[in-house]
């Protein structure tokens, strides 16, 4: 089973990219299945038939207790992509870190991973790695890889190097590590070589390059991954070339 | 204090409303009690009548362990005068956390540290550590992997293990009860399988030699452990040679399963009960695992001897049972009786198998029914609908006690919790079952009933000694 953590700043794409590879992944064959780490439970937004609402797991623990099953928490979207929102408590409020603490225990507490046998698991995580709850899908039996999506923003790049620090931090734990950067790029100034800098500074590399591009919006105004609403695009083959790129590594 | 204060203060204590009125909340009658749980949740009353057991008293069982309990300090409050008062200090410690660990993100060092500190301190070094967080290191998400592995490494000479104090996850999985049961068998190391060892796992107290069930095991020649009788670690671990392994207290049947998954054997749960049926059928699966264990080890069968069958001839014990309900009823006559889940896992059973033979049975005081009391709660239901239903635990249950102060009937109180909320001193002083099972927990029981009803116990100083039986002085 390959296991991927996926963090970066919030807003930088890591929910678009995530479902795009989950899709061409499933597609190339792979059993995936994406789990949002995050209480907006925005993650597999554009993976979801027909707008369908799904529960999140918190909001099942809250609901039923433990009276639910693994399929109540599990859904199978665009492709074929098993998806999982871990949801958290109303904004403003509670602890989304604890919130995913429990999401991720009950998945495991459920099954999940004995029943659906996925072969890639991608975790979605939320922003930063502000808390022990984030860094959770980091710890050993989670991910084993964690990339982070960065631009060469100053805020993406210093996010960036907090979730790099996090994850050399914890290096003597077993720890999921470091893969590398996917740069999405922003078109700002200097911005590839200010990403490579940050990638040397952490002795990783750029596994994967993405455009600015206007598909992109244009998908999401669908609701749609790029790879459904716009399988010819340049952007699609993007998103394959960092699957197959993900998936090798 | 001024005449003005005290004024003040008078005034300020005026009490609205009665007892009766706030007893409300926490009564109800056996035909509209709710299956499993008659009240609903929210503040709970803890009542004086403390003598059931806690995790720091369990948790002792483990012999020359120490306990390290780590938490905010208000909540070690708790668990230190436990300690005490069962004479347990020296394997007893503490690490506070404090707000700076929460807010500085160490509390996985602060375990480390704070335990590694404490074992370089100790005079002798423990064989086993049971290592007891609180609900912050589930809030802050700490890693067990990483703390426990870290101590392991540190001291391979010492078995850690992971208890819990964790109030605020108490409503969800398995009770802090079920969780400390089956940590408490956690440290038994698998090891290569004695065919005529037999273990009893589970209890506080040790089971009645004259149970049906150590009856059972004697005449077959096994070898029986059991973790109250064990005063050294390594006759603990000598546990994990069993090929079976015994529970009959309802809270110890998951750590049974759990057990045997990790260490092999196999596992039989037989529910305590008065009912001659399920009394009869738990003895008959216990002779039949027994049997399947000679068979393994290629040695005769001895279930079906003659010792072996007069020791626990279902009729002859059954006629026993009879005769004890006869004598006892002949004694108490229709003195009102109470009953609590304290004294033992099914009160429900206990009622009904008392009131089908003629006892004035008139209260329970439990604060749910358990998944094997049904069929006695319908029963109960349709047979004694009458029968009050107090809650223990419920805001209003704090004034039943003065409810029933100066109240000139006797009662004869099952419990030491029926005995305080009725304020009786005739009552049967056992928790948890006493250790007694089957046939001869009917037997037992109705003895210690004819005893209550002749000699007064000084209830108020005797209900309120934790942990009854824990340190053996009582």
């Amino acid at each position: 089973m390959i296991k991927l953590a996926i963090y970066g700043k919030g807003g930088i794409g890591k929910s678009t990219t995530v479902s795009n590879v989950a899709v061409e992944l499933s597609r190339m064959g792979y059993k995936v299945m994406q789990i949002g780490c995050d209480p907006k439970a925005d993650s597999t937004l554009s993976l979801r038939k027909d707008d369908k609402k799904i529960f999140t797991v918190l909001e099942l623990i809250r609901e039923k207790g433990n009276d639910f099953s693994l399929y109540d928490m599990v859904h199978e979207g665009e492709s074929g992509v098993l998806c999982v929102e871990a949801g958290g408590p109303a904004p403003g409020v509670g602890c989304a870190g604890r919130g995913i603490i429990a999401a991720l225990d009950k998945l495991k507490e459920k099954g999940a991973y004995d029943e659906y046998k996925p072969d890639v698991v991608l975790y979605d995580v939320l922003g930063d790695v502000v808390c022990g709850g984030f860094s959770m899908p980091m710890r050993a039996g989670y991910a084993d890889k964690v990339y982070i999506i960065t631009s060469g923003e100053n805020m993406a790049i210093h996010a960036a190097a907090n979730i790099a620090m996090a994850v050399e931090g914890f290096k003597s734990r077993g720890y999921a590590a470091l893969g590398g950067l996917i740069l999405n790029h922003r078109d700002v100034k200097n911005e590839n070589e200010k990403v490579k800098e940050l990638a040397e500074d952490f002795h990783t590399e750029i596994v994967g390059e993405l455009t600015r591009s206007s598909t992109v919006w244009d998908a999401e105004e669908l609701g749609k991954t790029v790879l459904s609403a716009f399988p010819e695009s340049e952007m699609a083959e993007e998103y394959r070339r960092l699957a197959r790129k993900l998936i090798e590594i | 204090m001024t005449d003005i204060g005290i004024l003040r203060v008078n005034t300020m204590l005026i009490k609205a409303g009665n007892n009766s009125d706030r007893i409300k909340n926490a009564h109800v009658l056996m035909k509209d009690a709710a299956f499993p749980s008659p009240f609903g949740g929210g503040l709970e009353y803890s009542s004086p009548a403390r003598g059931t057991w806690n995790i720091v008293h369990t948790g002792m069982l483990v012999p020359e362990a120490h306990e390290i309990f780590i938490c905010a300090a208000s909540c070690l409050r708790g668990v230190v005068l436990t300690a005490a008062e069962m004479n347990a200090l020296d394997r007893f410690s503490t690490v506070e956390v404090k707000e700076n660990n929460l807010l500085d993100g160490d509390m996985e060092e602060l375990l480390i540290d704070g335990v590694t500190d404490i074992i370089q301190k100790l005079p002798v070094k423990p064989p086993a550590v049971l290592v007891y967080t609180s609900c912050v290191h589930h809030f802050t998400g700490c890693d067990w992997k990483v703390m426990f592995r870290t101590l392991s490494e540190k001291y391979p000479g010492i078995d850690f293990i992971d208890c819990y104090m964790n109030p605020t996850l108490r409503k969800s999985g398995l009770t802090p009860d079920q969780i400390m049961r089956k940590q408490l068998y956690a440290l038994l190391k698998e090891k290569e399988k004695n065919p005529v060892s037999v273990s009893i796992i589970g209890n506080d107290l040790p089971t009645n030699p004259d149970s049906d069930l150590i009856r059972v095991i004697k005449a077959n020649d096994l070898d029986l452990h059991e973790i109250t009788s064990c005063k050294r670690y390594d006759e603990y671990q000598e546990m994990a040679e069993s090929s079976l392994y015994i529970s009959y207290y309802p809270a110890a049947k998951a750590g049974g399963d759990a057990l045997v998954k990790r260490i092999g054997g196999k596992h039989i749960y037989l529910p305590y009960s008065w009912n001659y049926d399920e009394i009869r059928r738990s003895i008959e699966i216990l002779k039949q695992a027994i049997s399947e264990l000679r068979s393994n080890a290629s040695l005769s069968d001895k279930t079906g001897s003659e010792y072996s069958q007069d020791l626990t001839d279902d009729e002859k014990r059954i006629l026993e049972c009879e005769q004890a309900y006869r004598e006892t009823l002949e004694l108490v006559g229709d003195t009102p009786i109470a009953i609590d889940y304290t004294f033992c896992p099914r009160p429900a059973s206990v009622a009904a198998e008392l009131l089908k033979h003629g006892f004035n049975v008139k209260r329970l005081y439990l604060d749910s029914f358990t998944g094997e009391e049904r069929d006695d709660y319908e029963f109960l239901k349709k047979n004694y609908p009458e029968i009050d239903i107090y809650a223990t635990v419920n805001p209003g249950s704090r004034f039943m006690a003065a409810e029933n102060e100066g109240a000139r009937e006797k009662w004869l109180a099952i419990g030491q919790k029926a005995a305080y909320f009725l304020n009786t001193d005739y009552f049967i002083n056992v928790i948890e079952g006493g250790g007694m099972f089957g046939y001869e927990a009917v037997t037992d029981t109705l003895s210690l009933l004819r005893e209550a009803f002749l000699e007064k116990k000084d209830m108020r100083n005797l209900v309120q000694i934790k942990g009854m039986g824990c340190c053996g002085c009582c």
